[in-house]
């Protein structure tokens, strides 16, 4: 494109400066809207994502065999065949994970792997003077869970390592404290269903922002919850963190492979909240393409109305030896100027939006815990503005361009055009 | 502001045309249809040849062709049959950008309203056609123009825009565009039509310079029969055909 074709769609540009003002706001519009929204959404998502990759595993091996034990006989009489006549009754056994020490061992010693930690959890009831609380304990090892749940990290009040030194030490969310009144260094009564009942030091409070863990879940140790839930020696899981926890999925069937035990991943745990955020994330795609389509319409209608006043200096330009091909990059030109000057404006606005949402206090509960308003800043979104606004600029200065590069000359001065 | 005219500066006496040279402008059994559905022939086979230096008029009535003839001799339209040559090229054998270059280096155009670009002021509108040509750097460009402004006694109005000048200004201003390329030819369609007779002189005193002193080629579509007799030949028009052509030296 020559210096001259630049010359005039600028001077062009400029002597319109209320039109082209509108598009160039029709444009910024979008994009602000564009990254505003995803600010928004992407606040919520990465605040939920992130608290759960911290204080979830982000691969849990459970109790469940994918290959059950052949039958009794088969495996005392080499090649002996053995056919089930009646239906087997359901086993009266609980449930636990064999030999779990050397499955984490082995796991601690894979290089994908940072930690990992036997666990059992179960169901009980909390109580303090009158108040009664149901929650879920779980028993674990207190350094090795810190390594693939960093609990500690947590800890609101108190010290977590004196869970794995006093021998009647319990670690509550903040939500379970406040419900039953409960308070550092005193003492509540932990009761199960079998009727066993621990009195357990409050040595720790945590609050690790999302409700549903605070307010339910109790930490003690995996020997206290053995005897608590009457399981002696049993493992009901195994909880595993990643060096690259979007390999969850991957790794999980990789470790039902090797220990034919269930493996679940993150990702599955949390796949009814992933699918909706999926689905959050298309709508307001959509939205926020049907709000650039509109500025892009802007450009159109305000690039057509251009093209119709300018036949005739089309026409002039034609006779003194300027090609189509001249007019139509100059058209196009003018349109790509107000999609860069409408993203610009779009994303230094969206940027000023998000900090702006960012201090404004909002208290958040259910999910996620938060003072403030959730939002997230992806640098990514900025350079989406500029890719989406120029391709809508640059497509709804196609029509007006091409047309404006078809007006022939004679028409306009034998008068059939402009 | 005065307009520069071709008298000698001590007898005051008009300048002789120049000597007519090489053939600039030429056409063989021209022919042009107008209509999409009923085809009406505007152009009726027209052999025509206009040497360098001649200052030539097209009359006639309203739709007798003269308007139609000089946009195939701008290479602004293509004939229906027939072929048009500028300077030897024949421009049925180039396509859009062909023409469009041609046009650019070889043709200057004035029109019977002047068309100037309203955003741009005098100036630049007669460096818009130099600065396209690109032979030029912008600095020299504008020195140029300047040049042409000046000569055609616009240089008080450079900066102004064509909504500041008057009808005359505004068409001497698209005169000065038409010759800022150095054209070997002028084309223009009526260009004193949309003027009162005081600024019609000016503009025929203007074009008549160009011709006498410059020597470029000048075809002129014109209803005033005082104009086109100023013209060193005239070419009567009737239904299509040149039916009369007046050598008027």
């Amino acid at each position: 494109m020559s210096r001259v074709v630049f010359f005039i769609a600028m001077r062009q540009l400029w002597d319109r400066k209320l039109l082209n003002g509108i598009a160039v706001c029709g444009v910024s519009l979008g994009v602000l809207t564009l990254i505003a929204i995803n600010g928004i959404m992407q606040g919520f998502q990465h605040k939920f994502i992130d608290n759960i990759l911290r204080i979830s595993p982000h691969v849990t091996l459970f109790d469940r065999q994918l290959r059950p034990a052949p039958p009794l006989l088969a495996r005392a009489y080499d090649g002996f065949v053995v056919t089930d006549v009646a239906h087997q009754s359901p086993s009266e056994r609980n449930l636990r994970i064999s030999r779990p020490e050397e499955i984490v061992r082995a796991l601690e010693d894979m290089s994908e792997v940072v930690a990992a930690s036997k666990l059992l959890v179960g169901s009980a009831v909390i109580s303090r003077g009158s108040q009664q609380f149901p929650v879920e304990v779980r028993g674990i090892e207190p350094t090795r869970q810190d390594r693939v749940t960093p609990i500690a990290s947590y800890l609101q009040v108190g010290n977590y390592h004196t869970l794995e030194a006093s021998p009647d030490a319990v670690v509550i969310g903040s939500g379970i404290a406040s419900r039953i009144g409960a308070h550092l260094g005193e003492v509540i009564v932990c009761g199960s269903s079998l009727g066993t009942r621990l009195n357990l030091k409050v040595v720790g409070i945590y609050e690790s922002g999302i409700p549903p863990v605070d307010n339910h879940r109790v930490y003690v140790t995996l020997r206290n919850a053995q005897a608590l839930l009457g399981r002696p020696d049993a493992v009901g899981r195994i909880e595993v963190k990643l060096r690259e926890p979007d390999n969850a999925q991957v790794m999980s069937s990789k470790f039902e492979h090797m220990f034919a035990y269930d493996g679940e991943s993150w990702q599955e745990t949390n796949a009814n909240f992933l699918a909706l955020f999926v689905q959050q994330n298309a709508i307001i795609g959509f939205v926020v393409g049907a709000i650039l389509a509109v500025g892009g319409f802007g450009v159109l209608a305000i690039q057509i109305m251009i093209v119709l006043q300018k036949t005739r200096d089309i026409a002039i330009l034609r006779s003194v030896g300027f090609r189509r091909s001249d007019i139509l990059g100059c058209f196009l030109l003018q349109g790509a100027i107000i999609s860069l000057a409408g993203a610009a404006v779009g994303d230094i606005a969206g940027h000023y939006v998000i900090q702006m949402l960012g201090k404004l206090k909002s208290r958040t509960e259910g999910l996620v815990k938060s003072e403030y308003f959730l939002v997230y800043e992806d640098p990514r979104y900025y350079y989406y503005g500029f890719a989406f606004a120029l391709s809508v600029g640059l497509l709804a200065s196609l029509i007006p361009a091409v047309r404006g590069s078809r007006v022939e000359p004679v028409d306009v001065l034998r008068g059939q055009l402009g | 502001m005065s307009v520069p005219v071709a008298r000698d500066a001590d007898t005051h006496r008009l300048l002789p045309w120049p000597p007519a040279g090489a053939i600039v402008l030429e056409t063989r059994g021209l022919v042009r249809d107008l209509g999409t559905t009923v085809k009406s022939r505007i152009l009726d086979g027209i052999d025509l040849t206009i040497r360098e230096g001649e200052f030539v008029s097209l009359t006639g009535f309203s739709g007798s062709g003269k308007s139609t003839l000089l946009y195939l001799l701008g290479a602004l339209d293509r004939p229906t049959a027939g072929e048009v040559r500028i300077d030897g090229v024949d421009i049925g054998s180039l396509d859009d950008d062909g023409r469009a270059a041609l046009r650019g280096a070889k043709l200057g155009f004035v029109f019977q309203f002047h068309f100037l670009l309203p955003e741009f002021t005098v100036l630049e509108n007669v460096m818009l056609p130099i600065l396209r040509r690109g032979a030029r750097t912008r600095s020299d460009a504008e020195a140029h123009a300047r040049e042409v402004v000046e000569s055609l006694g616009l240089g008080e109005l450079m900066q102004r825009r064509p909504s500041q000048l008057s009808g005359g200004q505004q068409q001497r201003v698209s005169i000065a565009r038409a010759v800022a390329n150095d054209p070997r030819i002028i084309l223009a369609d009526e260009p004193t039509g949309n003027l009162d007779s005081m600024n019609g002189m000016i503009v025929m005193d203007v074009f008549e310079r160009l011709a006498r002193v410059q020597g470029i080629t000048v075809v002129m579509v014109s209803h005033e029969r005082s104009f086109a007799q100023r013209t060193s030949r005239q070419l009567v028009m009737r239904d299509g055909q040149v039916v009369e052509d007046l050598d008027q030296r």
